[in-house]
């Protein structure tokens, strides 16, 4: 627990590490479609997710609980940088596919 | 989607009250008003195309822009529809009852005085005016911020024009089926409540972006019974700011909005009070 308490600290505190040092996971989204569903990523930790839109239509990765909205065009890709998290499951989802969901697991 | 085509709706509806008000006006024959109906429609025409204008601006600012200039970009456009929107709705109950006069008087001087160009440039603004801020509002709700615009949304802008003209013909039917003072105050609520959730948005955008504090990063999960994740939930959430898992500022942002609208309603009805007293 005081381990925990710590790392998030150490994280935290200076919070501006560059975008290009973290731990990165990709996420093609494709016309509703997601790959993978499911990211597992480390607790306590700043991370960064990759996103590709690989269909035709605009997607959204959308997370209200992470506070994350990222709008990206056919063809387009970006990336999202995730506060430390809280070991858990946090949902997110293709706001202009809605059938498209997925879940970051934290451990 | 919805929400986009609410906000079409109500916006369209809008600006085709002003049409018509004004349209009716001058093609009323006791007036001998007909040579202004040009200028009107020209007016009509002017005002989309500052409308359409702007609504490329912003999704072309979208594209040059890149990286964290755009997330900034994107939560000051969230935080400007939210604040458009409460701006939107006390203007009408402001100015919505002496709407028809205003114009009306305004028509009459132009007459008058044989000019149209008048007629051309009051339309000419508030079509503008409702366009541009159906054009902002869109953009706050996520529309064109990926620098393109997809098939959907432009399917649900036709649906809520649609929708805005069968309004429009059913509320000129004259209040046998509803009246213009129900829709507004039907309306206005809803807008309110849209306003609150753009406001969340912005908010989250900041607190993202770490330029505000969470105070507290969850205060309640509520998931299991409206989890803001799923297709319903997360329409709820855009509607009217609601969040599974509030942080503590999120809650404190939404108490002092919805104070600050409250006080504000109170103010906004008690002149008309007075006048029913008088």
């Amino acid at each position: 627990m005081t381990a925990v308490v710590v790392t998030l600290f150490a994280l935290g505190g200076p919070s501006l590490a560059r975008a290009d040092d973290l731990p990165t996971f990709k996420l093609e989204m494709n016309n509703g479609k997601l790959n993978p569903v499911r990211i597992e990523v480390p607790a306590g930790k700043r991370i960064k997710i990759e996103v590709h839109n690989t269909g035709t239509n605009a997607v959204e990765f959308e997370s209200l609980q992470l506070r994350k909205e990222k709008v990206l065009a056919p063809g387009a890709q970006s990336f999202v940088v995730i506060a430390p998290l809280q070991p858990g499951e946090y949902k997110f989802f293709d706001d202009f596919h809605q059938q498209a969901q997925g879940v970051i697991v934290a451990r | 989607m919805g929400q986009v085509m609410f906000i079409v709706w109500r916006e369209s509806v809008e600006a085709l009250l002003v049409v018509g008000i004004l349209h009716a006006w001058l093609a009323n024959p006791d007036h001998g008003a007909k040579r202004g109906l040009p200028y009107l429609w020209a007016g009509v025409a002017l005002g989309i195309a500052a409308a359409v204008g702007l609504g490329a601006a912003l999704v072309g600012f979208t594209e040059v822009l890149s990286g964290d200039a755009q997330d900034y970009f994107q939560t000051a456009m969230v935080l400007v529809a939210c604040a458009l929107i409460v701006q939107m709705v006390f203007w009408m109950k402001r100015n919505g009852r002496t709407l028809k006069r205003d114009m009306e008087s305004s028509l009459q001087k132009n007459h008058d005085q044989g000019t149209w160009w008048g007629v051309l440039v009051l339309v000419a603004l508030a079509i503008a005016r409702e366009g541009s801020e159906t054009a902002i509002f869109l953009y706050g709700l996520g529309f064109g911020q990926g620098g393109s615009v997809p098939a959907s949304m432009w399917l649900a802008v036709a649906i809520g024009f649609v929708l805005a003209l069968l309004t429009f013909w059913l509320l000129q039917l004259g209040g046998k089926i509803f009246s213009w003072r129900l829709f507004f105050r039907v309306t206005e609520i809803m807008l309110l409540f849209l306003a609150a959730g753009l406001l969340e948005s912005g908010l989250d955008r900041l607190i993202s972006l770490e330029l505000v504090p969470t105070l507290v990063d969850q205060l309640w999960d509520t998931s299991a019974i409206l989890d803001d994740a799923s297709p319903f939930g997360s329409l709820v959430a855009t509607l009217t700011g609601y969040r599974a898992h509030p942080s503590g500022m999120n809650l404190l942002v939404y108490a002092v909005y919805w104070l600050f609208m409250w006080v504000l309603l109170k103010r906004a009805s008690a002149p008309a009070k007075q006048v029913k007293a008088a």
